[in-house]
């Protein structure tokens, strides 16, 4: 029995080569078919990342109750003194709440490579800014001055935007800042941003002294609810508090979805494209050898290992195609950074990741377009009349 | 040369090369075949009786040497002007038969009608004769498939005569038959010479097809042995 | 029988596979169809009804504010015909996820400068009487059930009330509806004035100005008028069409229409490989009677056109299908989506650019089968048995 189906299968694949064509049409549509659907997963993924890798869970965002987005929000510089007196919030060595306030306002830039202004986030923040994001370096330059026009930048926005050389003067509005330092956080949307001293931003943008949303270090993950109780208690402030990782996971939910749903339904549309493609190259390769079959089965082989000899070929095409389409996205997706408009209509920059989980599911979509393409040729190839062996 | 010959062949060569060897098939033929008459050629395999075949048919050009149709060359025309030569005057039976698999008995026959100005009415009018004279009209409908090999000549002789050739060109269409079905297929070619005065040019192996013609010519090392039919 | 009914025959000769092909070209024509159709709705949803309407807002960001005081400043200039303050509002009903568009304008104008809304004489003349009349649109009516008359609890997840609450209520004093089905009624306007004076903060701010030129040619002109009146001002602004801040608008979400090209360009990918070769394998299998055809004293062009028809043929029908599809799917979808992205249809230009890629795709996969068959030698094609 499994000698029979060796043999057959050994004899389908000797003749892929007979129909180079079709074999090759089949490999590359089912690999375009794995393409699009890691492309759309990885856009999803790279942006869950980005977003959701931002979230830490011993950092705690204050905003007013309500607001959802920190552009919605505003609290008041008595706001942020109440805040800080919260119980769960960590304190460094001499007893300081580590906390800033922070304040945000949208400013344009001219994106690179498409010659496009587009919206940039440029965040005014405390003095302890560096200490709330974890993996906060700044990669050139220096810390900007309190007090001066002086900018911080993220390294995505030195990547993607023009005129954020560092050392150079730029125009944002009708102020004209200097560059001073460029900062990562390790692919984090605040690495998006431009960073400056928050009363600056309250001063230059007739901001008062409002802020947009409270920072804040927890003790611990859990001291969160210490510090909720506290703040819900607290009858001069109306603000919600959540965890850093909730509040990214919220802003982000939407778009990921958005990404899935649509990369979903197009992947498996086009699979059927190509299972019919699949289908038709296996019932050629049955087409041709149906003498041979018949040759095979009057010699006493199985219709069952004519069948099976069919459906390797077929997976092993498809299995080809998976793998192709998997490695050819991974090497030309995986890293190329993109952006889109993240919360508050501001661009998050952030990098497709082609990511082991996707590129399986990949293989395996090629696999279920391989094994339903060849399904019906082999059982015809299992079906084969006996007196085909005389030709005609 | 004869002058009412409907071919006159002369000085024919036909070679070609394999490789570096240069073959000849035959050189310096001269041949009339008179309008009306019913040849067969014979020969072993590879004595060029095909070629010749298709020499006359326009399917096929001479190395050098001339192929005249009632009096005018045909050797040196182009593609096109062949092909609307081929439609006006030859008609051609082959022994696989080579029916359109998708096309119906009657399709089959129409196909040539196809390359003419004919009116819809006409055109069934030449069909339903066709088919008559071959003694197939009741299987009109039918699919090559679903007709004997004998049935499937039939259909083609139709479909050789059905534009009204002069010239009908057969190669061993007895050859994939039974011998019922190919004294059938022959005395239809027969009646077609005798009856309605096609010149029938016919390849064949077996010497029991050849007998039908009127005469025989046998083809060997490139060089024609003449024989007179029994017939 | 004629030509075509040969190449039909020939199409349909081995069913399984002419329905296998046909049901591929049949999908990559339904996601070209549906996914430009969209994308089209989408764009589309900025409505260029007026081709003289600009917009002006802060140069930094559609978010950050203007003085209210530009109004003036603004209507004063020569080339403006008409001009309407517009606000956000970030209104929700009862639950922050039930969103409710909202605006605080000023009615009278906004409905000079819109004037392809249309709202009842007397339910106009009514909510211009009073200052907590909202007018809102059809598509809000239908999605919330409001009935002129309620009234309703609007908060705000923007702005408080002096009062530190976020809600301010308001009556629902008229309906408008678009003259076009694909002019957006998915939004609620409130009284400027009276959103205004209740404000914590940020009182006398706008979003921005939409105001009309009377001639698109003008349009440049008047933009660079208003944008120099402020320039090196604390706000300086930029002015554009509404179809240009549209498309930069749409273009923020990434390059959506490469996106789409690629997709799109990976499904045709898929059918040309796999048409292309069956067409070229097709034809192979009947050398012989592309033989006997050209023997019959069929030319070879005519063959030629026979095989290119063949193959056109296959791409219309595949093709049609999948167009037809595709338009189903947007009308339907379109339907049920018409109170949130109203106007999505199938437009003509896309169905176009369908017809001319199912006739490419003919001739692209047809063109190698039908040069192999005008070229078919029949001496050396019948000699193959």
């Amino acid at each position: 029995m499994f000698k029979q189906t060796l043999a057959v299968t050994a004899i389908n694949l000797k003749s892929i080569p007979q129909r180079p064509g079709m074999s090759a049409a089949t490999v590359l549509s089912i690999a375009l078919v794995v393409g699009v659907l890691l492309g759309f997963l990885a856009m999803a993924n790279g942006f869950r990342a980005t977003v959701q890798g931002t979230g830490a869970d011993d950092i705690a965002v204050v905003m007013r109750a309500g607001s959802q987005a920190e552009l919605n929000s505003n609290l008041m510089r008595e706001d942020e003194r109440l805040i800080a007196e919260a119980p769960g919030i960590a304190r460094d060595a001499d007893g300081e709440p580590i906390v800033s306030a922070e304040l945000y306002v949208v400013t344009d830039g001219m994106r690179s490579a498409s010659q496009t202004p587009a919206n940039l986030p440029l965040r005014g923040v405390g003095p302890r800014a560096p200490e709330l994001r974890d993996g906060f370096t700044i990669t050139q330059g220096r810390m900007f001055e309190p007090g001066a026009a002086e900018l911080l930048v993220g390294e995505n926005v030195l990547a993607e935007y023009e005129g954020f050389a560092l050392g150079e003067p730029i125009r944002l509005g009708s102020n004209t800042w200097t560059v001073v330092g460029v900062f990562s956080t390790g692919g984090t949307v605040f690495d998006s941003e431009l960073w400056t001293d928050a009363p600056v931003v309250q001063s230059l943008y007739q901001r008062g002294n409002s802020f947009q949303s409270v920072r804040l270090r927890l003790a611990s993950p859990e001291a969160i609810e210490e510090t909720r109780a506290y703040l819900d208690a607290e009858p001069r402030l109306n603000v919600d508090v959540q965890s850093e990782r909730a509040f990214f996971a919220s802003q982000a939910g939407g778009t990921v979805t958005l990404i899935e749903y649509v990369g979903w339904p197009l992947a498996i549309l086009m699979a059927i494209g190509a299972l019919a493609g699949a289908w038709n190259t296996m019932y050629s390769s049955v087409d041709a050898r149906v003498r041979e079959i018949a040759t095979l089965r009057a010699l006493g082989f199985s219709g069952f290992s004519a069948f099976l000899g069919t459906m390797v070929e077929s997976l092993l095409l498809a299995l080809l195609g998976g793998i192709i389409g998997a490695v050819v996205t991974w090497l030309l997706f995986d890293g190329l950074t993109a952006s889109t408009l993240g919360s508050s209509f501001t661009q998050i920059v952030f990098a497709f990741a082609v990511t082991p989980g996707a590129m399986i599911a990949g293989v395996i979509l090629a696999l279920i377009v391989g094994l339903l393409g060849g399904l019906i040729p082999a059982m015809r190839a299992a079906r084969v009349p006996l007196l085909s062996v005389h030709g005609g | 040369m004869t002058a009412n010959a409907l071919y006159e062949l002369s000085n024919l060569s036909k070679r070609y090369t394999r490789g570096r060897e240069e073959i000849t098939i035959f050189s310096d033929l001269d041949m009339a075949i008179p309008h009306g008459d019913f040849i067969a050629i014979m020969g072993p395999s590879g004595s060029g009786k095909t070629t010749l075949l298709n020499l006359l048919g326009g399917i096929d050009a001479p190395s050098s040497g001339e192929v005249r149709f009632e009096g005018a060359r045909i050797d040196n025309l182009s593609q096109a002007k062949l092909s609307k030569w081929r439609a006006a005057n030859a008609g051609f039976i082959f022994q696989f038969y080579n029916l359109m698999p998708t096309l119906t008995a009657a399709q089959n026959v129409e196909l040539p009608l196809l390359l003419t100005k004919l009116s819809g009415k006409e055109r069934r009018k030449r069909i339903a004769t066709a088919l008559e004279i071959v003694g197939i009209a009741d299987r009109a409908g039918h699919r090559p498939r679903q007709l004997s090999g004998g049935q499937q000549q039939r259909v083609a002789i139709a479909r050789a005569i059905v534009a009204d050739p002069k010239v009908l060109l057969a190669d061993e269409p007895t050859g994939d038959l039974d011998r019922a079905s190919a004294d059938e297929t022959l005395k239809t070619l027969q009646l077609l010479n005798s009856e309605m005065g096609k010149t029938i040019v016919m390849v064949t192996h077996d010497p029991a097809a050849a007998k039908y013609a009127k005469r025989e010519l046998h083809l060997d090392k490139g060089r024609f042995v003449e024989k007179e039919a029994l017939a | 029988m004629n030509d075509a009914t040969l190449v039909r025959k020939n199409l349909f000769r081995k069913k399984a596979r002419a329905i296998l092909l046909i049901i591929s070209i049949f999908i990559a024509f339904l996601i070209h169809g549906a996914l430009f159709a969209f994308n089209a709705g989408m764009s589309g949803g900025f409505g260029a009804v007026a081709a003289d309407r600009l917009v002006t807002m802060n140069r930094a960001s559609f978010t950050v504010p203007m003085p209210y005081a530009y109004w003036g400043r603004i209507q004063a200039l020569d080339g403006v015909e008409a001009i309407t303050p517009l606000n956000w509002v970030g209104g929700y009903y009862q639950e922050p996820m039930n969103q409710i568009q909202t605006f605080a304008a000023d009615p009278e104008s906004y409905f000079i400068v819109y004037p392809e809304l249309t709202v009842p004489a007397d339910q106009f003349a009514d909510a211009l009487s009073r200052r907590d009349c909202a007018i809102i649109g059809r598509s809000v009516a239908n999605v919330q059930g409001w009935e002129v008359g309620q009234r309703i609890p609007l908060s705000s997840n923007i702005w408080q009330r002096d009062d530190g609450t976020s809600v301010w209520e308001i009556d629902i004093c008229a309906i408008f509806d678009a003259a076009l089905d694909n002019v957006p009624t998915n939004y609620a306007l409130i009284q400027y004035d009276y959103f205004n004076e209740s404000l914590a903060f940020g009182r006398d701010s706008i979003a921005w100005f939409s105001l009309l030129t009377g001639d698109p040619d003008r349009n440049d002109a008047v933009a660079a008028e208003i944008d120099a009146l402020f320039a090196n001002s604390p706000n300086e602004t930029r002015t554009q069409t509404e179809a240009a801040f549209g498309e930069s608008f749409m273009a923020m979400f990434g390059n959506i229409a490469l996106i789409l090209t690629l997709v799109v360009g990976a499904a045709f990918a898929t059918i040309l490989m796999i048409v292309g070769t069956t067409m070229v394998m097709a034809i192979n299998e009947r050398i012989k009677e592309v033989a006997v055809m050209k023997t019959l004293g069929f030319p070879a062009p005519r063959i030629f056109r026979m095989v290119l028809s063949e193959s056109i043929l296959l791409s219309l029908v595949g093709g049609l299908l999948g167009l037809l599809a595709a338009t189903g799917l947007v009308t339907l979808v379109g339907a049920a989506i018409a109170d949130y992205l109203p106007g999505v249809h199938m437009p003509l230009s896309v169905a176009l650019t369908s017809l001319a890629l199912m006739l490419g795709l003919g001739l692209i996969t047809g063109l190698i089968p039908a040069v192999t068959a005008m070229r078919v030698k029949i001496v050396d094609a019948l000699g193959k048995s």
